[in-house]
């Protein structure tokens, strides 16, 4: 390698990171907007025409703020731990395809370092809570590390069934780029409902958005794992905070819902970065959408609905996945009938699903009528 | 028959709660924002709106209504008002018909429950409940107002016709009072009290 060549990766690495913190800055102003909207508020509007400028004056009053460290804390690991949460997630995005061949780095195994890399997080999350010498702090890390190692499966699980899918078109199928290739034909999201929905609880619990967020859960403990942090050290835990959002709606759209591909996208090969984003951009308004009106789950409801709903679900789905694509390329059936018949098993599972949790609550109704009378 | 199929299947799923939830938020986003942008956009009162009292002016005399008898001091529960009277020196002009008018009034606005009752009481009509509702300053002793005060806020307010003139009024009082003074204990002057009341209105 010659100095031309450091020049431009350097080059590439700097825009592609200026470009995720001004994302940031964007969806968070987006989600005050949209938030704000969905709960007939008005949202930030003085700052700027329309409030554009709110996050950048947040952003600048977080820089400018005094960066405080609580006395008896573990000074090194205090101030490693917004690092190591904020540095994987960011590492997440070099294999991350914009369009084809448009990824820095284009490795087989793309599936294995994303999920390697998502469950890294938690790690910041306990060395933030244990350094901090703070009883909130502790707590907090303590319920997120649960959260986060909870939800990594039914994640980790759906991935890995798309992987197994995307066997049948591609000899390559941990490889993202081989994955958006396979969906040029039909998005994911149709063959397997179930592992989007999945995908996306999973990644909203690993993303620490409302219905599960218990690590900073505000009006409990202050914040979770990072009360103690101030200025450009929170700053950076909410920068990777957004930053793992808009990572799992890129992720999303790149596993789901077809990636880069779409009307026109072989001939314009321009178009193809606008489809990913506005794909990327459609689920996080879907997370917007799930945050307006959820309340927050209590701690043993979230731990409850991992382990007795989601985990066995995503366990049953990857069984699923993995029978039909067996058995039907053992007895190759053309892909298009494998593809229907996942369908709509996974179509016929889904309303069962529902099916099932309406029924529990009705029985639990009936308990508690036959218990305390008509109410 | 398969819309019906289709229904039978879906609305359970539907009819989950958070199912539920999300469309009732997604119903509201496409409704008005009930915020009030507040000092770009004032609220709009009711008529009855009742602020801290402020005193009136009289713009035939130049002077005020209020002629300090005290009888808003004695009667406010919270004790907030502090009146004292002199002798007024337009009455030795022969200008006005006031012999006594207000020295000086005191009204703090941090004990003021607002229930009206000085305005209730007073003779005069010289006091009236203003719709200053942003009462906030930066020190609490500007919460105590003067009387130069009031009576400036009590222009603004005479000014948005939130006050009538007691002419009206005064004359009404009166015979309210003459109709108490009669003890109506039979029927008749009971009518006859009723009566004047409404001749006296329609003059």
């Amino acid at each position: 390698m010659n100095i031309s060549d450091y020049i431009s990766i350097f080059a590439i690495v700097f825009v592609m990171f200026n470009g995720i913190l001004g994302s940031v800055l964007v969806v968070i102003y987006g989600e005050r907007k949209v938030l704000a909207r969905l709960q007939q508020r008005i949202g930030p509007s003085r700052t700027g025409p329309w409030g554009i400028l709110q996050t950048l004056a947040d952003a600048v009053k977080l820089v400018l703020k005094e960066d405080i460290r609580p006395q008896n804390s573990d000074r090194i690991i205090f101030y490693l731990a917004p690092l190591i949460i904020f540095t994987p997630i960011f590492m997440l995005w070099v294999v991350l395809p914009f369009g084809s061949g448009l990824v820095l780095g284009d490795i087989d195994l793309g599936l294995f370092y994303v999920s390697a890399l998502l469950g890294l997080s938690v790690v910041g999350m306990v060395a933030a809570g244990w350094s901090s010498n703070s009883k909130y702090a502790m707590l907090g890390s303590a319920r997120s590390a649960a959260q986060l190692i909870s939800y990594e499966l039914p994640l980790i699980l759906s991935i890995l069934s798309v992987g197994l899918f995307a066997q049948l078109f591609t000899d390559n199928p941990f490889n993202l780029s081989s994955i958006v290739n396979a969906q040029a034909g039909l998005p994911f999201i149709f063959v397997m409902p179930l592992a989007f929905v999945l995908f996306l609880i999973g990644g909203l619990a690993e993303t620490a958005r409302i219905p599960f967020d218990i690590p900073h859960a505000d009006e409990e403990i202050v914040g979770g794992a990072f009360v103690e942090y101030s200025g450009i050290r929170w700053g950076a835990f909410q920068l990777s905070e957004y930053t793992g959002l808009i990572t799992m709606a890129f992720l999303a759209s790149i596993l789901f819902l077809g990636g880069w591909s779409g009307p026109f996208s072989d001939k314009f090969v321009w178009l193809q970065p606008f489809y990913i984003s506005s794909k990327t951009a459609f689920i996080i308004l879907l997370a917007f959408w799930i945050r307006a009106p959820l309340p927050r789950l209590r701690i043993d409801q979230l731990m409850a609905f991992a382990w007795k709903a989601i985990i066995p679900i995503s366990f049953a789905n990857f069984i699923l996945v993995s029978l039909v694509v067996f058995i039907g390329d053992r007895i190759s059936l053309p892909i298009f009938q494998i593809q229907l018949i996942l369908g709509l098993l996974n179509l016929i599972s889904m309303i069962a699903l529902a099916y099932l949790l309406t029924s529990r609550r009705k029985r639990r109704l009936a308990v508690y009528r036959e218990r305390w009378g008509e109410k | 028959m398969f819309t019906a199929l289709f229904l039978f299947f879906l609305w359970r799923p539907i009819s989950l709660g958070t199912t539920t939830g999300l469309f009732t938020a997604l119903k509201h986003a496409f409704r008005r924002p009930v915020t009030l942008q507040y000092p770009t956009e004032q609220p709009v009162l009711a008529p009855r709106f009742m602020a801290h009292p402020v005193l009136t002016w009289d713009f035939e005399v130049d002077e005020p209504y209020c002629t300090g008898c005290l009888i808003c001091m004695k009667i406010c529960p919270t004790d907030v008002i502090t009146v004292s009277m002199k002798d007024n020196e337009k009455f030795a002009s022969e200008d006005s018909k006031r012999r006594k008018i207000v020295d000086d009034f005191k009204l703090d606005v941090a004990d003021c429950i607002m229930c009206g009752l000085c305005v209730d009481y007073c003779n005069f009509d010289a006091i009236v409940m203003s719709d200053h509702f942003d009462a906030s300053v930066d020190n609490r002793s500007n919460l105590v107002h003067d009387l130069q005060t009031l009576l400036d806020e009590g222009k603004g307010q005479q000014e948005k016709g939130r006050w009538s003139p007691p002419a009206t009024k005064k004359s009404q009082r009166r015979s309210a009072a003459q109709a108490k003074v009669s003890k109506p204990s039979s029927s008749e002057e009971a009518k006859e009290s009723t009566s004047e009341e409404n001749e006296i209105e329609t003059d």
